[in-house]
């Protein structure tokens, strides 16, 4: 029997499996998809961004989506017929080895959203159980065992700290931040070098970054990016069973007992453990428990509450874009302009909150980043002409031309709230099923009209730096649409077993050996991505559970 | 809406009796796409043969690909029909037989209705992605499509295809 058991290999469950295992527990980690390793990946652009390598095929796995609109009615879509695609990274190390690592702590006001800023009407806002003081040494642990560099600006908003720095350097930047950095100078905002879970240079048995210049969406050959494989996985020995899609989970007296698990080609197996974490993504964990029915819990494993599923949010906000032209640059400019490889690496938190004059609202995160260098990506969106007639021929080819080789788009992204709602959260459908024959996580989607307003404020403010830098067709979209990447919420912590689903450790009200440990814990989601939060609170858990096994063998 | 349109479209039977013939062997088929495909992309992106990039076969690795729906595939096929009706429609012969200009008043016709303009988007989507994928795929000529927008590409590359 092992001593502990972790449903899927992502940030969620890996510093588990690094905690545990490192201290001396006989740990297994249930992974659905492969095991890549750096020597595995590489910058393809048509297996990665064009075919979907690293997420399952939409006829074989699905969500159901039903999306609300503000009068409470709602319009289906079946995942598969859609193209609809909640799937972010089936591997080990899961969608965390194709993040950018664009990492924010969350600040002190993200753990008491209702005391500090008040109920808002409509939305299910609550305070967590548990302040920033209680995760600050597991942030920090994530700094030094995951690797984080940039370099710490004072600012409004800035959260403390018990280090002064961050423990790596800043990478390196291309030069067109200078302008960023000026423009932000004659505004009066406060341009933060934005931290990334990339390391610098050499550490933690990694190689640092070589500005590969495909970061988001592919896999790191250097094993620079945190990811939890590179950072976690790799640097323990917990046993990790591949092609293990775990459908069901057992119980017998308040106890998990088992976790069954079928392979690609649907032979099934049991794993008995003492313990089992539960780190499948947030959707899929909730769809895990749901339709994990039992005598015990005839509405779903651990929902005696009935909240299983509930206020499921995503990262509200949207992004924009401003095109730099050769036209108005300097030589020397339109060569920094084109430099590939280095990072921008820029945010702004001048907002985190703001008056309307009237009240304070919860505000958010702007990060900026140069277009994403997939090349067929950004060949496609030049098809069209301004009145959006599909363009062929030579007048195609020097469109595309032109605009590949003489600018270049620098882009933002709006991190703000998305409020929980009731109408936002994961059940399991009657009849669609995926096929191994197993229920398909139902996804109600519901986004709170504040959640626009606030992203639109900020859309705004970045809108101003891009004019300041001498941007042109500069264009934002901030909609209710929520990125399938930065998804939290479905069990709620919290210290009400009524009210919430797991209690302030991440372990299920109802039984006595069930931890969720992925993002499915968080009442509320911050003004920042998650993944930073997400390794801080695994780390946190794991120390729990260390304490528990410890004091079960004296 | 325009799925109607084109039902309606079908139904009135504009010489719809050379299509069936050419969908009497699925065999033929297939390489009657090709041969419209092949004439069509050098329609559309002719900096593709001038760069001695060859997008026609790599629609056989997207008709193959396992991670390409069946349905996607069909509409691929399903296009070569309808624009060789409009050319038949308009000038009473396939696409692949007409002057280059007159396949030029076949496309601008073609493009006016969405559906027509979608199915070319898609080609064009395609046509790109063999213009400017990894030459492992074999169609990027030597990186020709790189050099041509001064592209470098990302490190490492593939040391296989993945189909
Ligand atoms: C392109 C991209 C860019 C991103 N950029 C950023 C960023 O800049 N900053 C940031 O903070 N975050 C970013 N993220 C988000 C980040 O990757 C996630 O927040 C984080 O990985 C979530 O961790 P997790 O453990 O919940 O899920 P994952 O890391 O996705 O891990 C879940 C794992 O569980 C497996 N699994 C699911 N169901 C089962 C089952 N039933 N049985 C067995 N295994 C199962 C999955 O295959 C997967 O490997 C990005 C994500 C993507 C996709
Ligand atoms: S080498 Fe650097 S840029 Fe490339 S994937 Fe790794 S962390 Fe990202």
């Amino acid at each position: 029997m092992y001593d502990v058991c972790i449903i899927g290999s992502g940030a969620g469950g890996s510093p588990i499996a690094y905690e545990l295992s490192n201290a001396g527990f006989n740990v297994v980690v249930l992974e659905k998809g492969k095991n890549y390793k750096e020597e595995d990946f590489s910058k393809d652009e048509l297996a990665v961004s064009r075919r979907d390598m690293f997420t399952p095929p939409l006829k074989e796995q699905k969500h159901i989506i039903n999306e609300y609109s503000q009068s409470g009615k709602f319009v289906r879509y079946d995942g598969e017929e859609s193209g609809w695609n909640f799937w972010n990274g089936s591997m080990v190390g899961g969608s965390s080895n194709i993040m950018s690592g664009y990492f924010h702590r969350m600040k002190p006001k993200d753990f008491k959203l209702l005391s500090s800023y008040g109920e808002v009407k409509g939305a299910n806002v609550i305070d967590w159980c548990i302040s920033y003081d209680e995760l600050e040494p597991y942030y920090d642990k994530v700094e030094k065992v995951v690797g984080v560099s940039g370099k710490i600006v004072k600012h409004k908003f800035a959260e403390p700290r018990s280090t002064p720095d961050l423990p790596y350097p800043m990478l390196e930047t291309n030069g067109v931040t200078d302008w960023f950095d000026k423009a932000c100078k004659d505004l009066k905002f406060t341009a933060i070098p934005t931290p990334r879970a990339v390391l610098s240079q050499n550490a933690l048995g990694r190689y640092g970054c070589y500005y590969s210049n495909f970061c988001g969406s592919y896999g790191c050959a250097s094993g620079a990016k945190g990811s939890a494989r590179a950072a976690l996985l790799q640097k323990c020995d917990a046993e990790i069973i591949t092609d293990a899609f775990v459908y069901k989970l057992d119980s017998k007296d308040g106890k998990i007992t088992r976790a069954y698990y079928y392979t690609k080609h649907g032979i099934k197996h049991i794993i008995n453990a003492k313990i089992f974490v539960l780190s499948a993504q947030a959707i899929e964990s909730s769809r895990l428990l749901l339709n994990s029915k039992n005598e015990e819990f005839p509405n779903g494993m651990a929902n005696s509450s009935g909240e299983l599923g509930k206020n499921l949010v995503f990262s509200a906000g949207g992004s924009g874009s401003g095109r730099f032209i050769f036209e108005e640059l300097t030589k020397e400019q339109q060569k920094a302009l084109m430099q590939p490889g280095l990072f921008f690496n820029r945010s702004l938190q001048d907002w985190y909150d703001y008056d309307d004059g009237c009240r304070t609202y919860k505000g958010g995160t702007i990060d900026f980043l140069f277009e994403h260098q997939n090349l067929i990506s950004r060949v496609n969106r030049e098809m069209y002409d301004e009145e959006g007639n599909l363009l062929w021929g030579e007048k195609l080819a020097d469109k595309i031309h032109k605009t590949l080789t003489t600018s270049r788009v620098l882009t933002f992204e709006v991190f703000n709230d998305w409020l929980p709602t009731d109408n936002c959260n994961v059940s399991v459908d009657d009849e669609a099923k995926d096929k191994w024959g197993v229920p398909v996580g139902v996804i109600n989607l519901n986004s709170h009209p504040q959640d626009l307003e606030v992203g639109e404020h900020l859309a705004k403010k970045a809108v101003e730096v891009l004019e300041g830098m001498g941007a042109v067709e500069i264009d934002y979209s901030i909609s209710a649409s929520p990125p399938p990447n930065l998804v939290a919420g479905g069990c709620r912590f919290g210290d009400n077993p009524k009210t919430s689903v797991l209690d302030k450790n991440c372990k299920a009200h109802d039984l006595e050996n069930l931890y969720v440990t992925d993002a499915s814990f968080m009442p509320t989601g911050g003004s920042v991505p998650y993944t930073w939060t997400i390794y801080a609170n695994s780390f946190r858990v794991a120390d729990v559970i260390k304490d528990k096994l410890k004091a079960s063998k004296h | 809406m325009d799925y109607l349109k084109r039902r309606a479209f079908l139904k009135a039977g504009f010489l719809s009796s050379a299509v069936i013939v050419m969908n009497g062997c699925s065999v033929f088929v297939i390489t009657t796409s090709r041969d419209t495909i092949k004439v069509l992309q050098n329609d559309l992106f002719p900096k593709a043969k001038e760069l001695g990039i060859n997008t026609a076969d790599y629609i056989g690795i997207v008709l193959k690909h396992s991670h390409i729906s069946q349905e996607d595939k069909e509409y691929l096929k399903n296009g070569v029909k309808w624009l060789n009706e409009s050319a038949v429609e308009m000038y009473k012969k396939q696409y692949t037989k007409l002057l280059a200009h007159e396949r030029q008043e076949v496309l601008k016709s073609f493009a006016q209705e969405s559906w027509g303009s979608s199915w070319l988007d898609t080609i064009l989507r395609y046509t790109f992605e063999a213009s400017f994928g990894d030459p492992i795929y074999g169609s990027n000529n030597n990186k020709a499509g790189w050099k041509w927008l001064e592209f470098t590409g990302g490190e490492p590359r593939p040391k296989k295809v993945y189909l």
